[in-house]
């Protein structure tokens, strides 16, 4: 069906899908130059933009199903929100009611957005506010158009101080407060690791020289601060060959507390919560990640079942462990992987 | 190389700034080369060591700071831990407990501490050594007390 549309790529003889493209490759068919952002509510590149800035893709009912990707946000808190306008348009300073946009070119679209979608109880023309876009404008701080402005003027965000919260969006408001929140914390945190020293190289880790090594490399036994350059160095120092790795160099340089891993973190965390966190986040990601000396099954990963990254075959199942726990009559455990006859040959002390 | 020597440059802008923080220690860089450092301690009070100034010769190695620095005497010294001949100390620190995150700074500290309380089961000079394993602490403090006056203090002119 969307077949109607020339592909872009193929008339730079380049579409690389061939025969699956869902776009048309026949010269005969007209291209669609209409802007895919200005569709979705916004592009920034505004009356500069090379692309159609219309709203009614005239008779082509096919461009629409091709950017039916754009439509599920909005036909889906269609339902939600029309109950919502009812009630509180009447109450919010809305810049322009809804009559004057059915008046306006940009209606026309919803109709068959609608249609598409099987909202029947949308068919009356009836352009709801929650699908009108926020004024960038004035989400900055300055609009031109005042009230006059065709676009939504959105609600003050007291954490991020913008205009950017839509009025009948109260899904993307939460979101965005959410984010926000995120955020500050991010950089309220980023903040004060700027003031953190690496005991070994004695440098603010966060101005470092080079930016690879800009990173923090928390141990997870103290609270010690290091660049993570610094302590990989230091752990994975052999110069010296009196030195043992398991009372000096895995250590903490500081307070000599044996720490089995290094977090790297672009952030220094401030209490027991953030840090327990950096690290449920680090593993999890080395845990979506294949282990390479696992190999799928086919290699061999000395770390066992404590290896942080993934143990997985080929087919998606992860592998599957039955440790066996060798005891010897002094009551040492031995925790043996491969078991041989000669883990049993040696407890009966032949 | 490039880290030893940013290190070591810290280390140096730090001791110029806190030069008068610890009376006891003066560390000083050779001029044309930041691997060379040496520095004056004073013998800690209520020893033997007391009233001399002893001279220590710091050579850094370009792995430094993963690799301690290599410190010996070069003020003669009666100590079961030093070499009584080339000035050698024997601390674990400066073998196989060192960490990167001592300086200079603390391991001039941490040699003071040791004149103060001498390890006699591990002795480079065994003279001193079996003196005190033997229990003879008055021997110990009188041959200290000796070597520091003949060594390590100014001459009277």
């Amino acid at each position: 069906m969307s077949k109607r549309i020339l592909c872009k790529f193929f008339t730079h003889g380049a579409c690389l899908k061939g025969e699956q493209c869902e776009f048309s490759h026949d010269w005969k068919d007209e291209s669609s130059n209409v802007c895919t952002y200005y569709k979705k509510g916004s592009c920034s590149y505004g009356s500069r933009c090379r692309y159609d800035h219309v709203r009614v893709p005239q008779i082509k009912t096919s461009t629409l199903a091709a950017s039916s990707n754009s439509l599920p946000r909005n036909s889906a808190s269609v339902h939600i929100q029309s109950a919502v306008v009812a009630s509180s348009s009447s109450g919010k300073d809305n810049p322009s009611s809804p009559s004057s946009f059915h008046l306006s070119a940009s209606s026309k679209p919803f109709f068959p957005q609608a249609a598409d979608d099987n909202v029947t109880s949308q068919n009356n023309a009836e352009i709801q506010p929650s699908d009108i876009p926020i004024c960038s404008f004035a989400e900055s701080g300055n609009c031109p158009h005042k009230d006059s402005c065709v676009h939504i003027h959105g609600d003050l965000c007291t954490i991020c101080e913008k205009h950017c919260l839509h009025p009948f969006r109260p899904s993307e408001r939460e979101e965005h407060v959410k984010s926000c929140l995120k955020n500050k914390k991010y950089l309220e945190a980023l903040r004060i690791s700027q003031d953190i020293e690496c005991c070994v190289c004695l440098d603010l880790v966060l101005s470092k020289p080079k930016l690879s090594e800009r990173k923090f490399g928390i141990l997870s036994e103290c609270d010690h601060s290091f660049c993570i350059s610094c302590i990989r160095n230091w752990r994975s120092n052999s110069l010296n060959v009196s030195m043992d790795a398991n009372s000096t160099l895995r250590t903490c340089p500081i307070c000599r507390i044996l720490s089995y891993f290094v977090i790297p973190s672009v952030i220094w965390y401030s209490s027991k919560e953030e840090k327990m966190e950096i690290i449920d986040t680090y593993k999890a990601k080395l845990r979506s990640i294949d282990c390479r000396h696992f190999n799928f099954g086919n290699g061999a990963c000395s770390f066992g079942t404590s290896c942080f990254y993934k143990h997985a075959y080929r087919d998606g199942r992860l592998e599957y462990v039955v440790l066996r726990h060798l005891n010897s009559e002094d009551g040492n455990t031995v925790i043996s992987k491969d078991v041989r006859l000669s883990d049993f040959f040696r407890e009966m002390r032949l | 190389m490039q880290s030893s020597r940013a290190r070591l440059f810290k280390e140096y802008k730090e001791v110029q700034r806190e030069k008068s923080a610890d009376p006891d220690i003066q560390l000083t860089c050779d001029e044309s080369n930041i691997f060379k450092w040496s520095a004056f301690i004073n013998g800690p009070s209520e020893t033997p060591y007391e009233g001399g100034v002893f001279q220590l010769a710091f050579a850094i190695p370009e792995q430094y700071p993963l690799l301690p620095p290599q410190v010996r005497f070069l003020t003669k010294i009666f100590h079961p831990n030093v070499h009584f001949k080339t000035g050698e100390i024997c601390l674990d620190i400066l073998k196989n407990a060192w960490s990167p995150a001592w300086t200079l700074q603390s391991v001039c500290r941490a040699i003071i501490a040791l004149m103060a309380h001498p390890e006699p089961d591990s002795p480079l000079n065994c003279d001193s050594g079996n003196l005190l394993r033997s229990g003879d602490h008055r021997g110990y403090k009188s041959m200290a007390k000796m070597y520091t006056k003949l060594a390590a203090m100014p001459k009277k002119a």
